[in-house]
């Protein structure tokens, strides 16, 4: 009988990129030289893989990473004007609850719209096109109770006002967009890492799809469409939550067996770049990830961002 | 006594109480949404539960009734002490009918009269008789006539619907839409722009109703109703008695003119206390204070006494009624036993056809079972969060009108809710868990290869594996190298087709919901495979198979996590 299993090839794999990783890490020390600004950070919380990784734990450090890796870019002012009206688009896309990590963590939600609100935003608004019935997935996620008190304003959007959008893309002409989302002076991409059964992850790119309507026939070709869509927006600073992230069984999940606890939060305004990164998060043998690794190659060939994003040189930041 | 007290002592209190009583039933519908993870409480059926003809058809029909419902025999106490109070003081459709006879009464007068007693008020009484006689078959579908049954479905297919709609159009030309968003979409109404098949039709009957109160003032209440009737026989002798002072009686009618229940046969005439409705105009009307309200014991008080009437009757003229009396009662049986007839003569009914889009809502019973419970009230319709919860027309047959299916075109059905089960008054859908609930299946998703992109075009789509809720998913991708041509040549390529899974898919319809095509799907829900059809199952179960040729297909690796721990 063969005792070396497909699970410890896996991991063992998994171990060695995760020793390459490091040496790079290693050598990268020092990154950001003075004068030239940060346009990546990666937070990562050392207690990720320890015990303290409980449902209260992550809560409590989420916000924090989320904090750190924004601070680390020089701060929310950096992107927001005083008197903007902001989107925070995180993933609420499906009736999970935070724990099973469907959408994108709360306390990260909340903190980035707590800093935009001290960076002098006159309104933040939180909205995604859910596929479960917004009211319901709002609420499961934990983001309605985590951004009500802070002010934010919680859009559920409504089909009625979706507008067809001329976005002159390359295999998409004509979009179903919400309108108060491309209005808006700056949108926040925040969005979770996880599997997907298609594309074989969803994150930054693909979260955009958030901000439309009749989406489907983009899985005829995401790369082509996703990039298009992404040009569109112009993306401006992207919060990846891999706080937690669902490994199989995307987009929706549901199993606490396919999460797994990476508490990490990257921002930056290279989205190709947070993406890749993502990838890497979501930890998944190359094998399993040639869909999504096309559509970032795709993607940097319409000079949208870099999929190595060593090349950005990423400040670290460790959070205890 | 001044005016201001006698009129709170009569009529005036009576109409405080209806008003309060219909506010009551429309705030306890809109409350039936849902209120996080909380479920459902008794209180949302408390209309229900006062009902006793439900209780009646419901132990007839399927011989068990939730015991809730038991409640209801305490409006039966009620009116055995009180007389018909329930119509006249309670019954929300009673309060509509009686707003609507009077606002046409102002705005489209019709000759004054005095509103005697008319013997087609018995029509209501054969009514009963053959709804409870189809009920002992076990044909429930009188239930549908039920008052509170029948303005509960009229209210959510129909009057809520089209408020929705008013205030958010309203409000969207007044340039307030946000405004009206706010109010209806987050804080009343649950689902947006919430529609109903069929919901105009309900509604005009709705409205058919409240419009013969034109042609006599509570026209449905004193002919049709058929809970009116059974609480009519309980009212025959009350121990609330109205008693007449002939010495005082002016004839002058006033009381005749504001009698709800046509309950006086003419001018000055004793009462009858099975039509009374208990609302006191008679007594807040008469001048004369000739009139007035006594307790006693019916069996002492005896036979109220017939003033002015003739004494005796002949043999010929009894002779004729009692033909009259025994054809009537022929026909009712006659009446009923043609309706079961046209009921169950179908080929549904017998079990020969089954109905792919008989989709029953998770938890509801075997379908024979289901129909003897259901009273196609619309509670499970009006607290469905996606509005997939229609009322059916043809899906089950006559007798099956309007009681709930699923079209998934319009929504899915939720993966974690149970709440259509647990507004359920009759227990006709079950009250589940969540385990249970994805444990139920409702039907199975069926693709359709002619419409499906990947089989049919050869591209890339898969929106249905994406919707599928399940966590091991119940459509899978199955990788296949298929032959294309440009026009000209001939190529391949690889193509991802979706596979259902017969073993997980329940039916919830979350593919059919999200399906690129949108005038007809390229995936279906059809009833086969339903949990509670056992007759229905077309599939083995291939879950007892072992563990290690059960992994789940596709390109996640299972299990094991390579990058943590």
């Amino acid at each position: 009988m063969c005792k070396y299993t497909r699970r410890d090839f896996v991991v063992s794999s998994a171990a060695t990129g995760l020793l390459l990783l490091q040496s790079q890490r290693l050598a990268a020390a020092d990154p950001a030289p003075a004068g030239k600004p940060v346009n990546m950070t990666i937070a990562r919380w050392k207690g990720a893989a320890q015990a303290a990784a409980t449902n209260e734990g992550i809560a409590k450090v989420a916000g924090q990473l989320a904090k750190e890796a924004i601070g680390g870019l020089g701060g929310m002012k950096r992107f927001v004007k005083r008197g903007d009206v902001v989107w925070v688009k995180p993933n609420i896309g499906w009736d999970r609850k935070p724990e099973q990590a469907g959408n994108t963590n709360p306390e990260v939600v909340a903190a980035i719209v707590k800093m935009c609100f001290d960076a002098g935003a006159k309104t933040v608004k939180v909205g995604d096109n859910s596929v479960n019935p917004a009211v319901r997935t709002y609420a499961a996620s934990g983001i309605a109770e985590a951004v009500k008190p802070l002010g934010a304003e919680l859009v559920y959007l409504d089909k009625d006002r979706y507008k067809q959008v001329d976005i002159k893309g390359e295999r998409v002409k004509l979009m179903l967009l919400y309108p108060d989302i491309i209005d808006c002076d700056l949108v926040i991409n925040v969005p979770i890492v996880k599997h997907h059964v298609l594309s074989n992850a969803t994150m930054a790119m693909k979260n955009y799809m958030g901000v439309m309507d009749n989406r489907a026939p983009f899985h005829q070709d995401f790369s082509a469409c996703l990039t298009d869509l992404t040009r569109f927006m112009k993306p401006q600073l992207t919060v990846l939550d891999a706080v937690r992230v669902l490994t199989a069984h995307g987009p929706t999940g549901g199993r606490l067996e396919d999460v797994a606890v990476r508490g990490t939060v990257a921002a930056g305004v290279d989205i190709v770049a947070l993406d890749a990164l993502g990838l890497e998060l979501l930890g998944n043998p190359p094998a399993a990830t040639r869909k999504a690794a096309a559509i970032l190659k795709y993607a940097e060939k319409a000079g949208l961002g870099k999929v190595d994003y060593h090349a950005l040189a990423p400040k670290e930041i460790s959070v205890a | 006594m001044s005016g201001v007290r006698r009129w709170l002592g009569g009529a005036g209190l009576r109409r405080i109480v209806q008003l309060a009583a219909l506010g009551l039933f429309f705030g306890l519908m809109l409350a039936t949404r849902r209120h996080g993870d909380a479920q459902p409480g008794l209180l949302l059926q408390f209309y229900f539960l006062t009902d006793p003809l439900l209780l009646a058809l419901g132990w007839l029909s399927a011989h068990a009734v939730p015991a809730a419902l038991c409640l209801s025999l305490g409006t039966l106490v009620v009116t055995m002490l009180l007389g018909r109070v329930f119509c006249g003081w309670f019954c929300p459709l009673g309060t509509l009918n009686a707003l609507a006879g009077r606002f046409l009464s102002y705005c489209w007068p019709g000759p004054k009269r005095g509103d005697h007693w008319s013997p087609w008020q018995y029509a209501k009484y054969y009514l009963l008789a053959g709804v409870l006689l189809m009920a002992a078959c076990g044909v429930h579908t009188g239930a549908i006539f039920d008052p509170l049954v029948l303005l509960y479905r009229s209210t959510a297919t129909f009057l809520f619907p089209a408020a929705q709609w008013v205030v958010e159009e309203g409000t969207a030309r007044a340039g307030a839409a946000d405004w009206g968003r706010w109010l209806v979409r987050e804080h009343l109404a649950e689902t947006e722009r919430q529609s109903f098949f069929g919901g105009s039709l309900i509604g005009l009957l709705f409205l058919a109703i409240l419009l013969l109160n034109r042609y006599r003032h509570r026209f449905w209440c004193r002919y049709v109703c058929p809970l009116g009737a059974l609480l009519g026989v309980f009212a025959l002798r009350p121990f609330l008695q109205r008693r007449l002072d002939p010495a005082t009686c002016n004839h002058c009618d006033l009381c005749g003119l504001k009698c709800h229940g046509a309950a006086s046969a003419a001018a000055g005439e004793s009462w009858k206390a099975s039509e009374c409705f208990g609302c006191l105009n008679c007594t807040s009307a008469c001048r004369k204070e000739s009139l007035r309200w006594t307790f006693a014991v019916p069996v002492l008080a005896g036979i109220p006494a017939k003033a002015g009437t003739t004494s005796v009757q002949a043999p010929s003229r009894s002779r004729r009624r009692f033909l009259r009396d025994a054809s009537r009662v022929a026909g009712t049986l006659a009446g009923a036993t043609a309706a079961m007839a046209i009921f169950r003569a179908a080929p549904q009914a017998r079990g020969a056809t089954g109905n792919q889009s008989l989709i029953r809502p998770p938890g509801a019973l075997p379908e024979r079972n289901f129909l003897a419970r259901c009273t196609a009230c619309g509670a499970c319709m009006k607290i469905c969060p996606t509005g997939c919860l229609q009322p059916a027309w043809d899906q089950a047959g006559l007798e099956g009108l309007w009681t709930p299916v699923v079209n998934p075109r319009l929504g899915r059905c939720e993966y974690d809710c149970t709440l259509c089960g647990h507004v359920c008054p009759t227990g006709a859908i079950a009250r589940l868990t969540v385990e249970q609930k994805h444990a139920t299946k409702i039907g199975i998703a069926m693709l359709d290869h002619s419409r499906c992109i990947p089989y049919a075009y050869g591209r890339d789509c898969g929106t249905c594996v994406e919707a599928c809720p399940f966590p091991e998913k119940a459509i899978r991708m199955v990788d296949v190298e298929v032959q294309i041509n440009d026009g000209k040549t001939q190529s391949s390529r690889w193509v991802s087709q979706p596979m259902v899974d017969p073993d997980r898919c329940t039916g919830c319809g979350g593919c059919v919901t999200v399906c690129i095509f949108r005038d007809e799907p390229a995936i279906h829900v059809v009833s086969a495979n339903e949990t509670r059809n056992e007759a229905a199952q077309p599939f083995l179960d291939f879950k007892q198979k072992p563990a290690k040729q059960d992994a789940p297909a596709g390109d996640a690796p299972a299990g094991g996590d390579p990058y943590g721990s």
